[in-house]
């Protein structure tokens, strides 16, 4: 049974219809991707799967159960992460807080608890801060846990939201274009982080523009074209697939290739 | 280190305590003590106020109105059901909190500044129930005679017992302020302070987290209110005017955010200001009575020039002394 089925997912604006009957499948500990060019409703058909925007039609079922209606805090409890195209950090707040704020999923000491100091509450803090910190150095960013997120040069801003999103202890991370704006040598190591990630447990989706990355990374490649899946397979046959090479050098150019 | 900073910061704790507590012992002056109690019932409110604004980023411009609904409650179950204080105080509390349920619950639900509009609505209704609810408010004449604390049958009747009964529950607020802002709940305020699609991310339930704030800071004031009532004897509308409400906020403003210490602060230095001669021997009665007179444009100056030569407020003040210091 896959870990997430998409089936039919139909997001309109107006008279756009940013993401057109998509459906596909992520099996778990694939690391699968999501690629288009601009405006192919990559973003939107993420912030769908997430609960951060509802589909006019289609459903989304994670483990076996329809989520489509639920709640975007209840999706992260159950196990699904998210990273954001421009990240959405808490600037003021330092990095290790950031990745201590993830854990705010798996944790349960509320305001009555907390107000009162209890002690499993304390013990609990100190734990979330041992895990944050590890985490942090999974991505490689343990010497900048106390600094504030604002002051992070944007290559590190990225892991750092990756690590926050990690600490929610996702089986299933989708990451929005993570490789934006890297040089070489940091898409590399976001490379290397992905696949320590996958091989901790979690299985990720990834909509990324870099397709050197792209390539390299994933297992299964979805292809969008304004709003519409055009192809799905593994990476080797989507470079060759005549539809995705149209879609991205436009119709005229591909004939001629 | 952080060790260090935490011993630093605990002997610092202390000494000011010490020295809040001590001062009826110091003094038997009425009218400072008075004054300087009715600092403590201020301290109340803006602990709500700092975690609702400067945490969570939620602006009220309502909360004289809790502040009402506290002192009314407690004032008319105890003179007229003849309670205990004590239950008109937990009376209060209970109130404000389901009132702060009630308003915060739809308003919330919307984003923006829909919670401001909301609750300056709900001040200048509550402001009007005062007036015209004479049953139980008295109208705008108020209601006077309203019995001193009491525990076990033995009234607190002293300026100084009053002055510790308030100090001391300022003193649990903060304690429960604190904690809350060093804890999970707390960076779930700060988060959603930040980004609200990051909290989202991080399974934060917005409305949730935003009404279990508001809620807290309306029985603040609720707590504040009933303390006010018993302490000064008779309450009327004008104390719990929108007026007073803008106040609230302006301390929130001028404390700063992610302060506990800068609203405080800022609470003292502006509910002393029209009261200056309480603690500033030798100031004349006139200049104080000037100061009165012009207090809206003193409290308005003051923040404007906050804003302008202060960024961050008191807590941003604060915060940038400490950090030279950790430096060197």
């Amino acid at each position: 049974m896959s870990l997430l089925e998409v089936r039919d997912v139909t997001r309109r604006f107006g008279g756009l219809t940013a993401v057109d009957a998509v459906s596909f499948d992520v099996h778990e500990g694939m690391i699968k991707a999501i690629i288009g060019p601009n405006g192919a409703g990559k973003t939107t058909l993420f912030n769908v799967l997430t609960s951060f925007d509802r589909p006019e039609e289609g459903t989304v079922r994670y483990d076996g159960v329809d989520i489509t209606s639920w709640r975007a805090h209840h999706i992260v409890r159950r196990g699904i992460a998210r990273t954001f195209q421009n990240t959405e950090l808490f600037e003021e707040m330092s990095a290790l807080e950031n990745v201590m704020a993830g854990a705010h999923a798996v944790t349960r000491s509320g305001f009555l608890a907390a107000a009162l100091r209890l002690p499993w509450t304390v013990r609990e803090q100190r734990e979330v801060a041992e895990e944050s910190g590890r985490l942090l150095r999974l991505v490689g960013l343990g010497e900048w846990a106390d600094a504030p997120a604002a002051d992070m040069p944007h290559g590190l801003r990225r892991l750092l939201e990756i690590a926050r999103a990690l600490a929610t202890k996702p089986r299933l991370l989708l990451l929005d274009e993570p490789a934006a704006g890297l040089n070489i040598a940091e898409t590399s190591a976001l490379a290397e982080a992905l696949y320590r990630i996958r091989d901790r447990g979690s299985t990720i989706v990834v909509v990324e523009h870099d397709m050197g990355l792209v390539m390299e990374v994933s297992d299964e490649i979805v292809v969008l074209d304004r709003g519409c899946k055009i192809a799905e397979g593994p990476p080797r046959l989507i470079q060759k697939d005549p539809a995705v090479i149209a879609a991205y050098l436009g119709e005229e150019e591909a004939d001629e290739l | 280190m952080h060790r260090n900073v935490d011993i630093k910061v605990a002997v610092l704790l202390g000494l000011i305590g010490a020295s809040v507590f001590s001062v009826p012992l110091l003094t038997a002056d009425r009218y400072m003590l008075r004054v300087l109690t009715f600092v403590g019932v201020n301290v109340i409110i803006v602990a709500g106020m700092a975690l609702l604004f400067g945490y969570a980023g939620q602006v009220s411009l309502g909360h004289a109105a809790f502040y009402g609904i506290g002192a009314y409650a407690s004032a008319h179950v105890v003179t007229v059901f003849g309670w205990p204080w004590v239950a008109g105080v937990a009376i209060a509390i209970v109130l404000t909190a389901a009132g702060g349920l009630l308003l915060a619950l739809p308003s919330l639900r919307l984003r923006g500044h829909y919670l401001a509009m909301a609750t300056l609505a709900f001040g200048e209704i509550m402001r009007v129930a005062f007036v015209e609810g004479k049953g139980v408010t008295g109208g705008p004449d108020g209601l006077s005679g309203i019995p001193f604390p009491s525990f076990l049958g033995i009234e607190v009747d002293s300026a100084g017992g009053n002055y510790w009964l308030v100090w001391s529950a300022a003193a649990a607020v903060l304690l429960i302020a604190s904690n809350l802002v060093r804890s999970r709940a707390g960076r779930a305020m700060l988060a959603l302070h930040g980004s609200e699609a990051g909290a989202m991310s991080c399974g934060m339930d917005l409305t949730g987290l935003k009404v279990r704030v508001f809620v807290i800071s309306a029985a603040f004031a609720g707590l504040a209110g009933s303390l006010y009532a018993h302490v000064v004897g008779f309450i009327s509308p004008s104390t719990f005017s929108l007026h007073v409400s803008v106040l609230l906020v302006a301390m929130a403003v001028l404390g700063g955010t992610r302060s506990l210490a800068g609203p405080v602060l800022a609470a003292v230095i502006l509910t002393m200001i029209p009261f200056a001669d309480a603690v500033i021997p030798g100031l004349s009665r006139s200049a104080v009575e000037t100061i009165q007179e012009w207090q809206e444009d003193v409290y308005g100056l003051t923040i404007i020039a906050v804003m302008l030569f202060v960024p961050g407020g008191i807590a941003g003040a604060l915060r940038r002394i400490a950090a030279k210091g950790s430096v060197r």
